[in-house]
C-alpha cells in the first residue's frame, strides 16, 4: 500500500472525488495558483481549471455563503478556511444556514458541503491563527465534526464528509499534514460516528483526538515496556460520538484519562465524561476521570510558551502515572 | 491439595445465598456428594453436597450468613493433607486492616525544622509537625512542598461524615458480594476503597427471620422485621410489574353448577379405585390449560420488539408460604389428565410450604392462577407475574339468585368470579374478554373441552 501524507491524502480524496463527480468544487482563499495556505490543493488548479477550483476574496462569511447555496441546488462544495480561527466569522452561515436548512424546510432541503480547517497550535502562529475550535462546532446542531489523526483516517473520513447530505465540519491539525501513513489508492469511505481504538490495552482509557492521537500512542508504547498497558481510542469524529466504543473501553479499564489540544474549559473532554459517567461504565470506574488539554489562555507567540500551553508528551505520561498510582 | 468447596451457583440470576444450616461440623469426615449443608437462595431451600471425601476444614460462614456465589466456604482434605496446604489461609482469615489515618503519622516525634521552615510553616497555615523531612531537618522547600500536596487534597480523608470514600467500581462489587463497604481497608489515595479492596467477602451479620429489635421513633414504638431475601425478591418484582406493565382487569362469573357436579363424580370414582381426590383449582387450571390453547396470546410474554407466543402451557400456582408467596409451575398442563394436574398441585404446594420445591418446578411459567376461594374472598384482582403476561385470579364460589333461562327465572346457583389481569401493551380488551368467555364456556359446559 503507498504511503502518503495526511496532506496527500486530503488531496488525492478531493481529487478523485471531482473526478467521479462533477458536482463537486473547491472554494477558498489562495487555493488556486497558490495551491492553498498549507499546498493542500496544489496542482489542483491545471487539472480542474478555475471554475471548479474558485478562488476568492478574503471574505470568509461569503465564501460560506456561496458554497451553502451552491450545496442547496445539489453542487457539492467543499470550502477551505485558511485557519480554522476564521471560522468565527463564518458562523452564522455554518450553524444558522447550513446547520439549520435540513430541519427548517422539513427535510426538503440537503445541504451537502465540506468545510475543511486546519486547526491547532505548534506553528508559531499565535493567538488567532492557532486555535482548536472542535468543541464550539460540535455544540451546535446540524453539523457533524470530523478530527482525523492518520492519512488514511483523513482520506476515508474526507470522501463521507463529502459524500454526506448535510454540513460536515472537517478539522485539519496543521503539524499533521507532513505526517505519513499507508493509503490505498482506491476510493474508500470511513463511517461517520465510529471511533478507532488505535491501541488496546487493560489498565486505562485515554480518549483522544487528531494529534493528541500520535502523542498519546508515543506515551502509551514506551509505558508499555514497563508493563503499563493503556487503550487508545481516536474518536475520528466528534460529531457524532461513537459513545459505545468508549463506554466499552472504560467497562474494561476502570479508569479515563481525555487528551485534547482545545482549551478546557467547556472543551469536549467534559463530555466524554458526561456520556461516561452517565452509562454503565460508571460502576466500574475504579479512580476519578480525569482530562489533559489546553490551559485557559490564547496561544501565545514565544515558542516555549505555545509549547506550555497545550499537552506535551511529558504531561501525559505524568497524568497517566498519577491515575494508575492512585493520586488523584 | 484441599479441595476448595464453594458456595454454588444453582440458577442463573442467583448472586448469592444464605447458610440455612451445616449438617456437619468442622474436623468432621465428610463423602462426597453427602449432603453437608443448606443453603436459601430467593427463591429455594437447596442441599450442598461435598466436592471430595475427606475431613471438612476451615469452615469459614455460620448459620444466617449471606456468601457471593462461587466463594469459598470451606476445604476438604484429602488424605495427608493439613491446614497449612490451604493456599492463602492466613490471607484469608486475617480481619480487615484498618483504614490508615493520617494521625498515626502525627504521633511521629517531631523532626528539627530550620528557622525559615518555621516561618514558612506559619505563613502557609500549615503544622510544622506534620511536614515530612526529605533529609535530617525540615526545610522550607519540605513545608512549602507539603502545604502543596496539601492544596493539591485535603489531607482528611474520612471527615465525621460517616461516609466511605469508595470508586464506583469498588460499589458495585461490594453490593453484588453483599459486603458492606465500612468494613474494607482502602487502598486508595486517603483510604478510598478500589475494586481491588473488595476481594475477600466479609460474612454479612446474620439474617434474623423474626423481629430483632423494637426501635424508638419519635414517640412511635416498632418491631423491625428486616425483609428476607425472598420478600425483598417479592417486592422488587411486583413494584416491577405494576411500575411497567399496564394492567387491565376484566370480570366475569361463572356458575360451577356442573364442574362441581363433574368434579363430584370423579372423586365417587377416585374414592373407590383409592385414588386422591381432585381439587376445584385443578379444574379452573385445566379449563385454563384449554383456554390458553385457543387464545395464544394470553400464553406470551413481551420480549424487547417481539412477542413470544409459547408452544408450552405451563401454569403456575400462586402457593402462599409463612414467610410470602412462590408460584409452583404445572407443566404442559394442557397435556396432562385432570388427575395428574390435581395430584401435581398438592404435591407441589406441599413441598413449597417445606422449602423443597426443584428450580425447575418455580420455572418456565406462561400464566399463573391465584385462588383466595377458600378465604371467601369473592373478587379480587392480582399483579401480573412477569414475563407473563396474564394472571386470574379466582374468588370463593358464592350460591348466588341468577337468571336462568329466557323467562327470567331466578335460581340460586353456585358462581364463581373470575377477574383477569392482563397486559395491556399486548393484550387487548377484547383479547381478553374471549379468554374469559371460553373460560366461562369451559366451566359452564365442561363437555365442550372434550
Amino acid at each position: 500500500m503507498p504511503e502518503i501524507t495526511y496532506l496527500e491524502a486530503i488531496r488525492q480524496a478531493m481529487w478523485q472525488e471531482m473526478k467521479r463527480d462533477d458536482r463537486v468544487f473547491l472554494i477558498g482563499e489562495d487555493i488556486g495558483r497558490y495551491g492553498g495556505a498549507f499546498g493542500v490543493s496544489h496542482g489542483m488548479l491545471d487539472e480542474f481549471g478555475p471554475e471548479r477550483i474558485i478562488e476568492t476574496p478574503i471574505s470568509e462569511p461569503s465564501i460560506v455563503g456561496a458554497a451553502v447555496g451552491a450545496a442547496v441546488v445539489d453542487m457539492r462544495p467543499i470550502v477551505e478556511i485558511m485557519f480554522m480561527d476564521f471560522t468565527l466569522l463564518t458562523l452564522d452561515q455554518i450553524a444558522n444556514q447550513a446547520g439549520k436548512m435540513h430541519y427548517m424546510f422539513g427535510g426538503k432541503a440537503t445541504v451537502p458541503m465540506v468545510i475543511r480547517m486546519p486547526g491547532g497550535s505548534g506553528t508559531g502562529a499565535a493567538a488567532q491563527h492557532s486555535q482548536s475550535l472542535e468543541t464550539l462546532l460540535m455544540h451546535m446542531p446540524g453539523l457533524k465534526v470530523a478530527v482525523p489523526s492518520t492519512p488514511y483516517d483523513a482520506k476515508g473520513l474526507l470522501l463521507s464528509a463529502i459524500r454526506d447530505p448535510n454540513p460536515v465540519c472537517f478539522v485539519e491539525h496543521k503539524l499533521l499534514y507532513k505526517t505519513k501513513g499507508e493509503v490505498p489508492e482506491e476510493q474508500y469511505t470511513i463511517p461517520f460516528g465510529v471511533a478507532d481504538i488505535k491501541r488496546q490495552g487493560k489498565d486505562l482509557t485515554i480518549v483522544s483526538s487528531g494529534i493528541m492521537v500520535h502523542k498519546s500512542l508515543a506515551v502509551v508504547n514506551r509505558l508499555a515496556e514497563e508493563g503499563i498497558d493503556v487503550e487508545v481510542v481516536d474518536v475520528r469524529t466528534l460529531k457524532p460520538l461513537d459513545n459505545d466504543t468508549i463506554i466499552n473501553s472504560v467497562t474494561k479499564t476502570g479508569k479515563l484519562l481525555v487528551v485534547h489540544e482545545a482549551v478546557e474549559t467547556a472543551g469536549w473532554a467534559g463530555e466524554i465524561m458526561a456520556v461516561v459517567s452517565g452509562s454503565r461504565a460508571f460502576d466500574y470506574l475504579d479512580a476519578p476521570m480525569r482530562r489533559l488539554t489546553g490551559k485557559n489562555v490564547p496561544i501565545p507567540y514565544n515558542r516555549q510558551l505555545e509549547r506550555a500551553a497545550v499537552p506535551q508528551e511529558e504531561d501525559i505520561e505524568r497524568e497517566v502515572r498519577a491515575i494508575l498510582k492512585g493520586e488523584y | 491439595m484441599p479441595t476448595e468447596f464453594i458456595m454454588p451457583k444453582v440458577d442463573m440470576d442467583q448472586e448469592k445465598a444464605t447458610i440455612i444450616s451445616w449438617n456437619k461440623a468442622e474436623g468432621d469426615e465428610v463423602k462426597q456428594d453427602e449432603t453437608v449443608l443448606v443453603v436459601e437462595t430467593d427463591k429455594v431451600a437447596i442441599d450442598v453436597t461435598a466436592p471430595a471425601t475427606g475431613k471438612l476444614v476451615d469452615i469459614r460462614f455460620k448459620e444466617g450468613d449471606v456468601v457471593p456465589v462461587a466463594t469459598v466456604i470451606a476445604y476438604v482434605l484429602g488424605k495427608g493433607e493439613t491446614m497449612a496446604d490451604i493456599p492463602g489461609r492466613t490471607a484469608a482469615t486475617v480481619a480487615p486492616k484498618p483504614v490508615e489515618t493520617p494521625k498515626a503519622e502525627a504521633a511521629k516525634a517531631p523532626a528539627a525544622a530550620s528557622p525559615v521552615a518555621i516561618r514558612a510553616a506559619q505563613e502557609l497555615g500549615v503544622n510544622i509537625n506534620d511536614v515530612p523531612a526529605s533529609s535530617g531537618r525540615i526545610s522550607r522547600e519540605d513545608v512549602e512542598q507539603y502545604a502543596e500536596s496539601l492544596k493539591a487534597a485535603p489531607q482528611q480523608p474520612l471527615p465525621e461524615t460517616g461516609k466511605v470514600a469508595a470508586t464506583p467500581a469498588a460499589r458495585r462489587l461490594a453490593r453484588e458480594a453483599g459486603i458492606a463497604l465500612e468494613t474494607l481497608a482502602g487502598s486508595g489515595p486517603h483510604g478510598r476503597v478500589q475494586a481491588q479492596d473488595v476481594v475477600a467477602p466479609v460474612p454479612a451479620a446474620a439474617r434474623p427471620a423474626a423481629p430483632v429489635a423494637a426501635v424508638s421513633t419519635g414517640e412511635r414504638q416498632a418491631k423491625v422485621v428486616p425483609l428476607t431475601s425472598m420478600r425483598q425478591k417479592i417486592a422488587d418484582r411486583l413494584q416491577a410489574s405494576f411500575r411497567d406493565i399496564p394492567h387491565i382487569f376484566l370480570t366475569v362469573e361463572a356458575d360451577v353448577t356442573r364442574l362441581e357436579d363433574a368434579r363430584k363424580r370423579l372423586n365417587e370414582i377416585a374414592a373407590r379405585q383409592g385414588n386422591s381426590k381432585v381439587s376445584l383449582t385443578a379444574m379452573l387450571v385445566k379449563v385454563i390449560a384449554w383456554g390458553l390453547e385457543r387464545n395464544p396470546y394470553l400464553n406470551a410474554s413481551l420480549v424487547g420488539q417481539n412477542i413470544h407466543l409459547w408452544e408450552d402451557i405451563n401454569v403456575g400456582v400462586a402457593t402462599a408460604l409463612d414467610e410470602g408467596l412462590i408460584v409452583p409451575v404445572v407443566h404442559n398442563a394442557n397435556k396432562l389428565p385432570l388427575r395428574q394436574i390435581s395430584e401435581s398441585i398438592t404435591d407441589l404446594s406441599k413441598r413449597a410450604r417445606e422449602g423443597k420445591l426443584a428450580l425447575s418446578e418455580i420455572k418456565g411459567g406462561t400464566f399463573t392462577i391465584t385462588n383466595l376461594g377458600m378465604f371467601d374472598i369473592p373478587q379480587f384482582n392480582a399483579v401480573i407475574n412477569p414475563p407473563e403476561c396474564a394472571i386470574l385470579a379466582a374468588g370463593s364460589v358464592v350460591r348466588k339468585p341468577v337468571v336462568v333461562d329466557e323467562f327470567d327465572s331466578i335460581e340460586v346457583r353456585p358462581i364463581i368470579s373470575l377477574t383477569l389481569s392482563a397486559d395491556h401493551r399486548i393484550v387487548d380488551g377484547v383479547v381478553a374478554a374471549r379468554f374469559l368467555n371460553d373460560l366461562v364456556e369451559g366451566i359452564e359446559s365442561p363437555e365442550t373441552m372434550l
